[in-house]
C-alpha cells in the first residue's frame, strides 16, 4: 500500500491555479523529498495532504484515507511540522510537545516526551522558554512535537530552512532513522542540494510536476563536461552524466602520452534541478 | 478532557505575558476613574443652573442608573478585544492550525480558552465592581451586590464568547477593529445604557435586543429598584447564557479546519 496517492488533485484560489492536476504516489517508509522554488506550490500541497485545505478538483490520500473525510482516524497516523516553527514561545519545550501530545490519548505521555527530547537532542533546555531557542532549536522543537504520538508519516514543510549547515546535517540524519524504523517522510524543500538525500523527489515549478524520480536518475538527466589537452590542442566536449557515457567517450581518446590535461566537470543536483526548472520557463 | 488541556495553556500563556495580564487588569481601573472623573465634572454642570444650554434635566445620567452599566459595558469591550486578538495570533502564528492536525477538536478549542479566562474575567470583574463602588460611594446589599458580580463576570464570559466568534472570520489582528464600531460600540448607544431603549426607533431597538449589553443593562436596571422580581434576573441571565451557547455553537461552525 502507497502512504500516499494523489490523482488530479487542483487547487484554485480564485483565478489563481496553485496546484496543476498532481498525481503522484508516495511509497510506504521512505524518505520523498518535494522539491521546488518558493511559490511552486509546495505547503499547498502539504496542506491538502494533512486535511489543512479543501482540493478544488481530484482526490487525495493518505494511508487510504480522505484526509477531510476521515480527519479523526487520518489525525492519529500523521505528524506534521509546519513551515513556520508554530509554537508557544513563553512555554518550555517540554510542555510544547506535551501539549500537542495530549490532542490523542496517549498513554505514558511523559515518558515518550522525555524520549523525543533526548532523540532531538533538547534535553538540556527542555525546560527553558521556546523564545530563548535559535530558530534551528525552534524547528527541532516543532519537529518533536510532530513526533510525540509517533505518526505513520510525517510531513515536513521546509524543515531545514534557515537552519545552519551543521544542524542541517543533524536533522537529515534524525530523518534518515526515522525512515529506518518504517516511517515515511514527506518533505518540502527549496534547498536544491537536499534531493539527493531523498529517495524519490517531485519537483515542483507553479504548481505544475515537472519531474518524478530518484536523484540518481535526476542526476543522470544532467550533463558531463570533458576538456582535453592533447599535444598542446584543447579539445572540449559536453555527454550525458550517465556513467557509462563517459566512459565511452573516454575510450575515444585513449589513455596515451600524449595527453597532457584531463577536467571533468559534471552538472551537480543543484544544477539539474535548476536547468528542469528554468527550461520550464 | 482537552478543553481542560487548552484551558490549562490558556492560563499558563496568560500567566507568562505579564503585559496582557496588566493591560487587562490595570485599564478597565484607568478607564472606570476616568468615568468618576467624568461624573465629578457633570455634577457640577448639572448643580449650576443653566436652562438655556439644559432645558431638559439628564436622568438617564444618575450615578445609580449608569455608573454599573458602563463598568460592565467596559468589561465587555476589553474582553472582547484582548481574547479575540489572542485567538487570532493562534491563527497567525500557525498554531490554532496545528492544534486542530495535532487532534484538538473545535468545540474544545473554544470552550478551553472560555474555562481560561474564566479566572481573569473573575478578577477583572471583582476589581472593577470594588473601584466603582469605592469610588462612586455606592451601597448595595449583599444580595444585590453578588447579582452585580455575577452579571459582570457573566458579561465577561459571553464577551469572551463573542471574541472568539467574531476572531473566526478575522486573518489577522487588523480585521479584529472593524467589528468594535460594528459590534461593540452600537452596545452603548441602543442597550439602554445611556438612553432608555423603549425610546428608540423600532429598528434600533431590535438591534439593541440582540446584543449582550442589554441584558445585562436589564438585570442592573432591576436590581436598582427597591421591589425587584428575582425571576426577572434569573430570566435575563437564562437569556445570557443562552447568548453564551449560541455563541459557542456558532463559533464551532464557522471556526475554519480547512482553507
Amino acid at each position: 500500500m502507497n502512504a500516499v496517492n494523489i490523482k488530479g488533485l487542483t487547487k484554485n484560489y480564485g483565478k489563481n491555479e496553485v496546484l496543476k492536476h498532481i498525481d503522484l504516489e508516495v511509497p510506504e517508509g521512505v524518505i520523498y523529498g518535494l522539491i521546488g522554488p518558493n511559490g511552486a506550490g509546495k505547503t499547498t500541497l502539504i496542506k491538502a495532504l494533512v486535511g489543512a485545505l479543501k482540493p478544488t478538483q481530484g482526490s487525495v490520500e493518505v494511508f487510504g484515507l480522505e484526509p477531510i473525510k476521515n480527519r479523526w482516524e487520518l489525525r492519529k497516523k500523521i505528524g506534521y511540522m509546519p513551515q513556520s516553527p508554530a509554537l508557544y514561545t513563553d512555554i518550555s519545550a517540554r510542555r510544547n510537545i506535551t501539549f500537542f501530545g495530549r490532542a490523542q490519548k496517549i498513554i505514558n505521555l511523559e515518558e515518550k516526551v522525555q524520549k523525543i527530547l533526548e532523540f532531538t537532542e533538547l534535553e538540556n533546555r527542555a525546560d527553558e522558554p521556546v523564545r530563548t531557542f535559535s530558530g534551528g532549536m525552534q524547528k527541532r522543537v516543532s519537529l518533536a512535537c510532530a513526533l510525540i504520538h509517533e505518526p505513520k508519516i510525517l510531513f515536513l514543510d521546509e524543515p531545514t530552512a534557515a537552519v545552519d549547515p551543521h544542524l542541517k546535517q543533524r536533522s537529515w540524519q534524525l530523518f534518515r532513522s526515522l525512515a529506518k524504523t518504517g516511517v515515511t517522510l514527506f518533505i518540502s524543500t527549496h534547498l536544491m542540494d537536499e534531493a539527493m538525500l531523498c529517495d524519490k523527489i517531485t519537483i515542483l515549478k507553479d504548481g505544475e510536476m515537472l519531474a518524478v524520480n530518484t536523484p540518481e536518475n535526476i542526476l543522470s538527466m544532467g550533463k558531463t563536461r570533458i576538456e582535453l589537452i592533447r599535444n598542446g590542442e584543447r579539445l572540449k566536449t559536453e555527454i550525458s552524466s550517465k556513467p557509462a557515457d563517459l566512459l565511452s567517450e573516454l575510450k575515444k581518446f585513449g589513455l596515451d602520452r600524449s595527453i597532457e590535461n584531463i577536467k571533468i566537470n559534471s552538472d551537480n543536483i543543484e544544477d539539474v534541478v535548476l536547468s528542469i526548472i528554468n527550461n520550464k520557463k | 478532557m482537552q478543553t481542560i488541556v487548552i484551558a490549562k495553556r490558556v492560563i499558563t500563556q496568560l500567566k507568562g505575558d505579564k503585559r496582557f495580564l496588566i493591560l487587562s487588569i490595570v485599564a478597565p481601573v484607568i478607564i472606570v476613574y476616568f468615568l468618576k472623573l467624568m461624573f465629578n465634572a457633570l455634577t457640577k454642570l448639572t448643580v449650576v443652573p443653566m436652562p438655556e444650554m439644559f432645558p431638559m434635566p439628564l436622568p438617564q445620567l444618575s450615578t445609580e442608573k449608569f455608573v454599573m452599566p458602563v463598568t460592565a459595558f467596559i468589561v465587555h469591550f476589553l474582553s472582547f478585544i484582548l481574547c479575540s486578538i489572542l485567538l487570532v495570533q493562534e491563527r497567525t502564528r500557525g498554531t490554532l492550525e496545528r492544534m486542530l492536525i495535532s487532534g484538538y477538536k473545535k468545540s474544545s478549542i473554544i470552550l478551553g480558552y472560555v474555562v481560561g479566562y474564566f479566572g481573569l474575567a473573575t478578577i477583572q470583574s471583582v476589581v472593577i465592581l470594588t473601584e466603582a463602588i469605592y469610588l462612586f460611594d455606592l451601597n448595595f446589599d449583599g444580595k444585590t451586590l453578588v447579582i452585580l458580580f455575577m452579571v459582570i463576570w457573566m458579561l465577561a464570559i459571553v464577551s469572551v464568547m463573542l471574541g472568539i466568534f467574531i476572531s473566526t472570520f478575522a486573518r489577522n489582528e487588523g480585521h479584529i477593529f472593524p467589528f468594535i464600531p460594528l459590534i461593540i460600540l452600537p452596545s452603548l448607544f441602543l442597550t439602554g445604557v445611556i438612553v432608555d431603549a423603549n425610546e428608540l426607533p423600532k429598528v434600533a431597538e431590535i438591534i439593541g435586543y440582540l446584543l449582550p449589553l442589554r441584558y445585562a443593562n436589564n438585570i442592573i436596571q432591576i436590581i436598582g429598584k427597591p421591589d425587584y422580581v428575582l425571576s426577572e434576573v434569573i430570566l435575563n441571565f437564562g437569556i445570557l447564557l443562552g447568548y453564551a451557547t449560541a455563541l459557542w455553537f456558532l463559533a464551532s461552525k464557522t471556526m475554519k479546519e480547512t482553507e
